[in-house]
């Protein structure tokens, strides 16, 4: 026969458990709700300040990280005196990955009213000190004041710095264009890329030329973005130099390009109408894809419904086009049924 | 050998497997804990204002596939199009629907059938029609054959244009912040980063449970919903969040998957051959990344981000768990080389073992305790006394796990108010009684299923709604 003795105390130890635990559950709900208090309490007094310097100067225990990590950007958000250069530097340069990110938020806090903030969020770019799109993120929301600094990124001789140099300058319309034009033809594609987004978005004409050169780029997401730099620069004059990207090989381009001259409006459609005849069955696809979009193929079956241009636009869109905006234009229900149409209309 | 001495063998072995399953759970509990706090520490750091609006948050393809989901998908897709996330598109495909679905979006979003012409890099069933909204122009629907969930997933991957994917079910409703929080750790390691799952609750109606406001969210007072909710505690807090820790987190549930695209194009997106694609394709996910020998995480967050519509019926849970049993089952039978090799480190010496032991023997050996033990209190091997004492521990031992998973959820979110948490720890003693038969029997019946080879879908009916809310 089996004692109960233990049964009996592993029950009592297992209901014992559940209370506590419910308890704790309870307890600290409460006790919670009733401590809550709002964000903006007053200012942190001296005694604060030195234990959470103390905190942030380094940690010896998981806790004690999670600590560091706190006391960082409680420094910062309250802007105290005692949030020193040295001390964010450490912690970037502490090799933890959440310690650096905790930095990189309490440098952001602080780079407005502290340049040294801003410097080390810089060097914490070029170096690599925590994830670069976080420090990008906080670079960019402090624009204008980092200006100038960042132009030095372009010419680093690492490609991921000038990558985000050129990507981080889009905010600044004037300041590096030349040394932009420039990165459109570097070595590494990505700094191509960037450059080209920058460019698309404050380039001139000058810049133009570099962007076009990139049109027929080795690399699928060059030639995209040169497309849609193109596009913003150039309007509908350069509107036949991205045609034969709705030729493409990669969807991603030409997915690009028929986003490109959607944005340049109904002045497209002219430039179109001969790509409907195209041996190339992407290009013809594309070409009426666009046409529909801009609202062309709609206004031709409801005002010129033999026109024999509405055919070459159906015709190359295929079956599904036609279908689709005949439902639109309520020539046939969604199921594509002419004649239920036409009994509920007459109903 | 005496019938007495096998019946004593055979209650030794159940013994035996309480308690090494009741020794794993402990463990799995104090890393999830350990974890559950790191999580919340780091949330308290994270800037979030910075992160919703900065022109760096890596953009998301969100895709929601829906089949037969008319009273709950507009509301769905209206929690996704309100995200506060800088850039994001909402894929949404109509797996071939055969109720009002389509014409229900098709009115709620004034959609308007267009053409396009997408990339096919994963073989999906036959698309009919595409839907674009002119109000909102991040928002595209397709229309497309019946070809099961991860056929509709594999449709919308091959328009997705961003370089994250996010999987998500049409019965759930998400927090205007579930792709931030989702998003979050991507950002700091997106080349490592590959998948990440996070916490969905349970109600019967998701929109009239996420209208109520943080920190006095409430539990639906139906105990077949409480005891569901308690359970999708105990799965994310007491093992998911624990796996990601240890590094072998084998389950992205299907309600919010985020996966890097790249990665999914290249494993051929969702397999259609299992009864469900999530537990799938994170095994499949390990098994290469493992054995290719590439650094990468798949995390679990113990954020809730959403919340998703529960069965109200018994009926409908048993159908919706003993789907679940059976893609646990072949899953596990699918992937079985990976169990004990060292080459798939964590998920092949701790992962798919524990897998086995948890999941896939469990029906069996619950059944086969309770059968043991009331057989030996017949036969006179134990008094009654005895096997009310086994029964007191296993009550006490399941319900001490249950308030350790409520502890773990409310330290991080403190979403529901105190009577309703106070309801839920009430509720956990008499868990063996009220919800583990049901369970016992859905997973019995998946099993059975499996080994059947039955991979039919056996979707539950969705439960009655307010009008206002559909």
């Amino acid at each position: 026969m089996v004692s109960s003795g233990p049964l009996v105390l592993a029950c009592a130890v297992a209901a014992l458990a559940w209370l506590a635990l419910s308890l704790l559950v309870v307890v600290g709900r409460v006790g919670h709700d009733l401590r809550r208090r709002p964000r903006d309490g007053p200012a942190i007094t001296p005694r604060r300040a030195r234990a959470l310097r103390r905190r942030a100067r380094l940690h010896r225990t998981e806790a004690g990280r999670w600590r560091r990590i706190s006391a960082l950007v409680e420094l910062a958000r309250a802007g105290h005196p005692t949030a020193r250069h040295h001390l964010y530097r450490r912690a970037l340069r502490s090799g933890d990955v959440d310690i650096g990110d905790a930095a990189v938020r309490a440098l952001g806090l602080l780079a407005p009213t502290h340049g040294w903030a801003l410097d080390l969020l810089i060097e914490a770019l070029e170096e690599d000190l925590a994830p670069r799109s976080r420090i990008a993120a906080q670079l960019d929301r402090l624009a204008p004041a980092p200006g100038w600094r960042l132009r030095a990124l372009l010419s680093d001789e690492r490609p991921i710095v000038r990558y985000w140099g050129a990507m981080l300058l889009a905010r600044y319309p004037t300041l590096a264009v030349d040394r932009l034009r420039r990165l459109v033809g570097d070595p590494d594609p990505a700094v191509r890329r960037a450059a080209l987004e920058t460019l698309g978005a404050h380039g001139d004409r000058e810049a133009l030329a570099a962007v076009l050169g990139c049109l027929d780029d080795e690399v699928m997401f060059v030639r995209a973005h040169a497309c849609r730099a193109a596009g913003r620069l150039g309007g509908l004059a350069i509107v036949p130099r991205l045609l034969p990207l709705l030729a493409d090989e990669e969807w991603w381009v030409r997915e690009a390009t028929k986003q490109t001259l959607r944005a340049a409006g109904e002045g497209v459609a002219s430039f179109l109408v001969p790509v409907l005849e195209w041996g190339d069955r992407f290009a013809r696809n594309g070409a009426a894809e666009v046409l529909q979009d801009l609202g062309v193929v709609d206004r031709l079956m409801r005002e010129q419904p033999g026109d024999p241009l509405l055919e070459r636009i159906l015709a190359a869109g295929e079956l599904r086009l036609r279908a689709a905006a005949e439902t639109r234009v309520g020539l046939v229900d969604a199921t594509g049924d002419r004649d239920a149409l036409a009994g509920r209309e007459a109903a | 050998m005496s019938a007495q001495h096998v019946l004593f063998a055979a209650v030794l072995v159940c013994a035996g497997y309480l308690c090494l399953v009741y020794v794993s759970y402990l463990v799995l509990i104090v890393v999830g804990l350990v974890e559950s706090l790191v999580r919340r520490s780091e949330a308290r750091t994270h800037d979030y204002e910075l992160l919703a609006e900065s022109r760096f948050t890596i953009p998301v393809s969100v895709i929601l596939a829906a089949y037969n989901e008319e009273p709950a998908v507009s509301t769905a897709v209206r929690s996704l199009l309100a995200q506060e996330y800088v850039e994001l598109e909402v894929i949404v495909v109509n797996d071939g629907s055969t109720d009002g679905t389509l014409e229900r979006l098709v009115k709620d979003f004034a959609l308007e059938p267009v053409e396009l012409f997408p990339r096919r890099i994963i073989e999906a069933a036959e698309v009919r029609a595409y839907y674009r909204s002119a109000d909102v122009p991040h928002l595209l629907v397709i229309d497309k054959e019946n070809g099961g969930k991860a056929d509709a997933l594999n449709a919308g991957i091959n328009l997705a244009r961003y370089r994250y994917v996010c999987g998500v079910d049409a019965d759930t409703i998400f927090s205007p912040d579930a792709l931030l929080r989702g998003m979050r750790l991507v950002m700091s390691d997106p080349a490592g980063i590959v998948g990440v799952t996070a916490h969905v609750a349970i109600a019967r109606d998701p929109s009239g449970a996420m209208t109520a406001p943080h920190g006095r969210r409430p539990v639906d007072l139906s105990p077949l919903l409480a005891y569901q909710h308690l359970d999708y505690l105990r799965a994310f807090f007491n093992n998911r969040v624990a796996w990601t820790r240890l590094n072998f987190m084998l389950c992205a549930i299907g309600a919010f998957q985020i996966w890097r695209r790249d990665l999914l194009e290249e494993l051929g997106g969702f397999a259609q051959g299992f009864t469900c694609e999530d537990i799938e394709l994170t095994f499949r996910v390990h098994e290469t990344m493992r054995r290719e020998g590439r650094p990468y995480r798949v995390l679990c967050l113990p954020d809730s981000v959403g919340i998703t519509e529960g069965p109200d019926t018994v009926r409908k849970l048993v159908a919706q768990r003993e789907r679940w049993q059976r893609v646990i089952v072949e899953t596990v039978w699918a992937y079985r080389r990976m169990a004990f090799r060292p080459r798939y480190g964590s998920v092949g010496i701790v992962g798919v073992p524990y897998y086995v032991l948890s999941e896939v023997l469990a029906p069996v050996f619950e059944v086969f305790t309770l059968v043991t033990l009331a057989a030996a209190s017949v036969l006179g091997l134990f008094d009654w006394q005895v096997f009310l004492l086994v029964t007191g521990v296993i009550t006490f031992v399941n319900a001490a796990m249950t308030a350790a998973a409520v502890l773990s959820e409310d330290l991080h979110s403190r979403a529901y108010g105190v009577r309703w948490l106070v309801w839920l720890l009430v509720l956990a003693p008499l868990d063996l009684v009220l919800y583990r038969p049901v369970m016992f029997w859905a997973r019995a019946k998946g099993t059975w299923r499996f080994l059947r080879r039955d991979q039919g879908w056996h979707k539950f009916e969705r439960n009655q709604r307010a009008e206002s809310a559909a």
